[in-house]
């Protein structure tokens, strides 16, 4: 999937486990830019993506990430 | 060396000329300064350990180097469980030995074993859970490659023992303090006003309102067992916002001091009484040290226990919890405290609540009753919980909560003699304190700006601050933190 394909669709699930439907994201985004993505919200938003695209993070790769665009790469190699 | 003494105000201004008039063309020679004067400062208070502060300092100075450098993730790995060791192993022993060596006699003696064991009298390094979560997160953040390595020493021993925060913190990053150690400072005119005018702040809230709830509180949590409820709970109210002066008057004069230094240190409290859950408390109270164990020790548990649903982001935030209750020391009440806060997060997890976040309304005059409600729900949760985190032991804790709930709950709240007198100033300065909080409710810090305002809006604050510190300040107290 291309990037900006994979970019639509993290973005429906910000805005619906976020319960924001005002989120855009783009891939500079990173958590100090999305008010109610915080410590807490992080790990769901982690489960949805996993849960959506049935893949599966490593604890380093989720750790790694400084914004939205390393997020998506990190999908895409996982054969998304 | 306390902030508010004599002392420091001759050390701070002799550092303050040599710092911005005879070291500051030189970046190399400002930053041995500033060590030495960190060394000073803290030889000063307890020079016993001055050695231990040097010795972890070139230990994890080295460890960041070799770290980064060492190809071999294995050989990475092992220095950096070093450098974990290090800093857990010497919080272990400074502050939990005697603990873990009682507790576990008192565990056996429960089944009928009698142990003879040693206890050891250790005196604990002032600063020690502050210094100690610097170098910790410093190789980790290394070895995750979130930073470089510093190779410069001088910035290295400097970021572990910067004077202002070293004591009773914030608790500033590598990220955040390093890069500024590196880089030359500048004395600017408006940081400088806005700094000067949060230390005096600092000091009311340490001076007048902390020390003269102090009076009270030692007395009243001596003697609970002779006093109606009603004087129980006032003296839970003003423990609370004793603690809170106390703390953050303390993270008031260190970040006013920075300022006065050219540094940006981190906030470490935002307004934590107008939050409207224990989430959002959680988000504005001990800020430097709740982000600390979020990136350390809540994330990377939240993310092992995902597959776990509302029991496992339950399980990390308990666990979370009980570790900041056991940060500030050996003692089964903290182990509480910290518990009964990560229990405070289920109703919240459990009807999904948690990632909403209530705003305050902007421009409006005073809360709503709604968020009025809530701003005292969650507060009077903090209190019980202080209740705990004060007393001397768990079962002391559950007498006077005990007390708490009798009749003498509608009598008129009393003290002894002159604690009377002390009550009334307490809570006259208390309501002004609060109003001055909610008009600084949406900024960084209290008088923020205020070095762009009129210079008689400037004068009349200063006078009336100083007025209060000569007239009402308590009898001189060491920091409630420093113990932690």
């Amino acid at each position: 999937m291309k990037i900006e394909d994979i970019l639509k669709q993290v973005n429906d699930i910000f805005i619906d486990t976020l319960d924001n439907d005002q989120v855009i994201i783009t891939e500079a985004t990173t958590a100090n830019d999305v008010e109610e993505w915080d410590s807490l919200t992080h790990i769901q938003l982690v489960v949805a993506i996993e849960k959506h695209f049935k893949i599966r993070f490593t604890s380093k790769e989720i750790q790694s990430w400084n914004n939205v665009g390393e997020m998506l790469t990190c999908i895409q190699e996982k054969g998304v | 060396m306390l902030f508010n003494s004599f002392e420091f105000v001759y050390f701070f201004v002799a550092f303050f000329i040599l710092y911005w008039f005879v070291t500051n063309k030189d970046l190399k020679l400002q930053n041995l300064l500033l060590l030495v004067a960190g060394y000073i400062f803290y030889a000063w208070s307890d020079w016993r350990f001055l050695s231990y502060l040097i010795g972890i300092s070139a230990l994890n100075y080295f460890l960041g180097i070799y770290i980064e450098k060492t190809l071999n993730p294995k050989h990475k790995q092992w220095l950096l469980y070093v450098g974990l060791v290090q800093g857990i192993g010497g919080l272990a022993f400074f502050k939990y030995f005697n603990f873990f060596i009682t507790s576990f006699k008192d565990a056996f003696h429960l089944i009928g074993i009698n142990l003879n064991t040693l206890t050891l009298n250790i005196a604990l390094p002032l600063g020690i859970s502050f210094f100690t979560f610097r170098t910790i997160s410093y190789v980790l953040d290394v070895h995750n490659e979130k930073i470089k390595a510093t190779k410069n020493w001088v910035v290295f021993f400097t970021y572990v023992s910067f004077f202002p925060s070293i004591l009773s913190g914030p608790i500033d990053r590598a990220k955040n303090l390093i890069p500024q150690l590196e880089n030359k400072r500048e004395l600017d005119y408006h940081k400088g006003i806005d700094g000067f005018f949060l230390i005096i702040w600092g000091l009311f809230k340490k001076l007048v309102i902390a020390d003269n709830c102090g009076v009270i509180t030692n007395v009243v949590f001596k003697n609970y067992l002779e006093l109606p409820s009603s004087t129980l709970i006032l003296n839970s109210f003003l423990y609370t916002i004793q603690l809170y002066a106390d703390f953050s008057g303390y993270s008031d004069m260190a970040i006013g001091i920075s300022r006065l230094m050219g540094f940006s240190i981190s906030k470490n409290f935002d307004f934590p009484f107008f939050a409207q859950n224990i989430a959002e408390f959680w988000r504005k109270w001990h800020i430097s040290l709740t982000n600390w164990l979020t990136d350390y020790v809540f994330t990377p548990l939240s993310i092992a226990f995902r597959d776990y649903g509302s029991w496992g982001l339950t399980a990390a935030i308990i666990f979370n919890f009980t570790i900041i209750g056991i940060w500030h020391g050996a003692n089964w009440t903290y182990v509480l405290f910290g518990f009964l806060h990560g229990c405070y997060f289920i109703p919240l997890i459990l009807t999904g609540n948690l990632n909403k976040k209530k705003k305050l309304a902007k421009d409006e005059l005073l809360p709503s009753f709604r968020e009025f409600f809530n701003m005292l729900g969650t507060f009077t949760l903090f209190m019980i919980s202080l209740i705990i985190f004060r007393s001397e032991s768990i079962s002391n804790a559950i007498e006077y909560l005990n007390r708490i709930f009798s009749p003498s709950i509608l009598s008129i709240p009393k003290f002894r003699g002159e604690e009377n007198t002390t009550a009334i100033i307490s809570l006259f300065f208390i309501a002004i304190f609060f109003i001055v909080e909610w008009k600084y409710r949406f900024n960084d810090f209290v008088f923020n700006g205020i070095s762009k305002r009129g210079l008689s809006i400037q004068i009349v604050n200063i006078l009336f601050i100083v007025l209060a510190l000569y007239f009402f300040s308590g009898s001189m107290k060491s920091y409630i933190y420093f113990n932690f």
